[in-house]
């Protein structure tokens, strides 16, 4: 067979394209974060049953099908104005705290643990999880691998599918769980809770006694004073699956806590000409450009939001190290993008314990999963935290309940404009009259960048899988000067 | 008994971005064997070195864009195709040559063979169920192809 190479470019527009124009003394004045447009949203949903949303929302993305299931599921419940069994919402959130487990298991060890535990000037080719499991032991690989398939099982035995759950109905769910499964879910829960604590002494380990990593995590490039989002429950504790989206000021003080139908009240949309995805901001603050700060209605939704965005953890295990991390960074809330990642292993043995505690529980495996529906449908609006950011879904119908309009704020949307600063301001810090734009600075960028964990519904299968980025670099003129591809 | 994984990956309403999965699915519609698994997914990585555990030979169908490439062509490649997507982690998830390095290096059993076929796309932005002509047409030419990788022992291809 004749040997070809391919050289893919993954997506025409499929990549995250970061513009950097210097001034005349070659300095940052302004960097643009533009992201791909996937076009006909809204179109596609119109005269669909909503019914449908919770299957046709998570193929909307694949890298959290869970979180676009069961914010439509919810969304479908107060749609068709029906409370679901205790039951069924014990059963969505053991579900959603396995899928927490995998995700943020992922994304510590494949995506920002190379950064930490290889070094961020370490060669590309070492920078990865091969690196990883090189350096810190083939059997944190392995549990790593084993951690995510026994969680898969667990969301696969719920959902009735590896992929793609399909129990989410409105006034409950489609399956009830048997005593086995509930064993062997606790079982598996309790497992994860050892490997959480497992990755927070990784962390503390390899960072946290790293002072040159801790400088970086404290430095002022990878540092801005937002607001902050995040669901909490009824005692302002963090919560994945349900509760009010309370939003704290930077200086930690409760903003406003709103439930899922006062969203509009709270957010609007800012459209730039340069990209095609909007910016959400706070209403009530205004937009005031691409800047931090009280003045500007620029807020963030990540692991470490949530934590800023609530008065601690529900389970006891995750506050005893809430508690360690704040006592550590200084204090609420918490600035410092890059301890985003600390905050995310915080937030995963939350998830594990949340999961033993309803494995645990009576009802888990009781037979009232569903209330019928018997209201007609107008209006639903369904809000779960997504591993990347508050979620949310809103559907407006007819009465027989077609889809008319819908609309989403997804998690990376969120931090958007967030993101846009931090790039702006690591690459202001970065790049100086004279520097060369190498693959090094790329990965400087980047890393800010990766905190956020962003998401852009591109690159999440297509061959080689792996997203592409492209940095330029445009002088006062506007004549490119460098760039870097990486694709 | 071998066991053979055909699967498709891709975005079912992303227009081309689905075709992996439409060709999986055809191609299951010809074969009646216990010891052949169609299957779908919708993400790379990680998600593929799982899938890919406890099968002797993998056939993997799914979109691609290539420089000058021309919609609807269809190319038959191996991993190692591949080979200069090495090098770091993405923000979003481990590529392909990673993931399978990662599982030779933790020492799991790897498929011993392991067939791509990729249907070059047209439109991978646009959402909607139907794909563009030329993906279409190339859709028949992507099943025969996949069929023709499956192991020389599965004789249970019905013929259209």
């Amino acid at each position: 067979m004749t040997k070809i190479m391919i050289n893919p470019i993954t997506r025409l527009e499929g990549h995250g394209k970061i513009a950097i124009f210097l001034d005349d003394d070659g300095e940052v004045s302004n960097a643009y974060l533009q992201i791909p447009e996937l076009r006909g949203f809204e179109k596609f949903c119109e005269g669909r049953p909503a019914e449908d949303m919770p299957q046709i929302m998570q193929r909307i993305c694949g890298v959290c099908p869970e979180a676009h299931h069961l914010a439509a599921t919810k969304a479908l419940d107060n749609l068709f104005k029906v409370e679901p069994t205790s039951t069924a919402k014990k059963l969505r959130e053991l579900l959603y705290s396995a899928f927490f487990v995998t995700d943020h298991a992922t994304h510590f060890y494949i995506l920002a643990g190379p950064d930490f535990i290889m070094g961020p000037e370490s060669p590309p080719a070492e920078r990865n999880i091969l690196g990883v499991i090189g350096k810190v032991g083939v059997e944190i690989g392995k549990k790593v691998i084993q951690t995510r398939q026994q969680n898969h099982w667990v969301i696969q035995t719920i959902g009735g599918r590896g992929i793609h759950p399909v129990f989410g109905l409105p006034g409950g769910v489609s399956k009830m769980l048997s005593e086995e499964n509930r064993a062997k879910t606790e079982e598996i829960a309790a497992q994860g809770v050892e490997f959480a604590r497992f990755s927070l002494k990784i962390f503390e380990d390899l960072v946290l006694k790293n002072k040159e990593y801790l400088d970086m995590v404290l430095s002022d490039t990878y540092t801005h004073r937002t607001y902050y989002m995040g669901l909490v429950d009824e005692n302002n504790k963090v919560n994945f699956y349900d509760g009010k989206v309370r939003v704290v000021d930077p200086n930690g003080k409760e903003f406003t806590k709103y439930s899922p139908a006062e969203y509009l009240d709270n957010l609007s949309e800012r459209v730039e000409p340069w990209t095609y995805l909007k910016f959400p901001y706070l209403k009530k603050v205004g937009w005031k450009g691409f800047i931090d700060g009280e003045t500007s209605g620029i807020y963030r939704a990540t692991p470490l939001s949530r934590l800023n965005a609530s008065d601690g953890m529900a389970t006891p295990l995750a506050q005893e190290e809430y508690e360690k991390m704040y006592a550590a960074l200084g204090g609420k809330p918490v600035h410092h993008t890059l301890a985003t990642h600390w905050a995310r292993l915080i937030e995963l043995l939350f998830a594990a314990e949340r999961m033993l505690e309803l494995s645990r529980d009576p009802e888990i495996t009781g037979p009232n999963i569903r209330n019928i529906p018997t209201e007609t449908p107008v209006e639903g609006i369904g809000i779960v935290e997504a591993p990347r950011g508050t979620l949310t879904h809103h559907y407006i119908t007819d009465e027989k309940g077609l889809i008319k309009k819908c609309n989403l704020i997804v998690g990376t949307t969120n931090n958007y404009a967030a993101m846009s600063l931090t790039i702006k301001k690591a690459a202001q810090g970065i790049i100086h009259k004279g520097t060369e734009i190498t693959e090094g600075l790329l990965n400087r960028i980047e890393l800010a960048w990766r905190a956020y964990d962003p998401c852009m519904g591109c690159a999440t299968h297509t061959l080689p899988g792996e997203l592409p980025i492209e940095i330029s670099v445009y002088d006062a003129d506007g004549t490119l000067i460098d760039a870097v591809k990486r694709f | 008994m071998e066991k053979t994984l055909v699967l498709g990956i891709g975005n079912s309403v992303l227009c081309d971005d689905g075709v992996g999965i439409r060709v999986a699915t055809e191609v299951g519609k010809r074969i009646s064997d216990p010891s052949v698994t169609i299957a779908e997914a919708c993400q790379g990585g990680l998600f593929l070195l799982e899938a890919f555990l406890g099968y002797d030979h993998v056939v993997l169908i799914d979109a691609i864009q290539t420089k000058g490439g021309t919609p609807g062509q269809v190319y038959d490649l191996q991993p190692e195709n591949f080979i200069s997507a090495l090098h770091l982690s993405s923000p979003h998830q481990v590529d392909f040559t990673t993931a399978l390095e990662l599982g030779k290096a933790l020492g799991f059993p790897m498929p011993s063979s392991i067939d791509i076929v990729a249907v070059e796309a047209g439109d991978v932005t646009t959402f909607r169920e139907k794909f563009t002509p030329e993906v279409e047409k190339a859709i028949p030419v992507a099943v025969e192809m996949a069929l023709r990788k499956c192991p020389t022992h599965i004789n249970h291809i019905r013929e259209d």
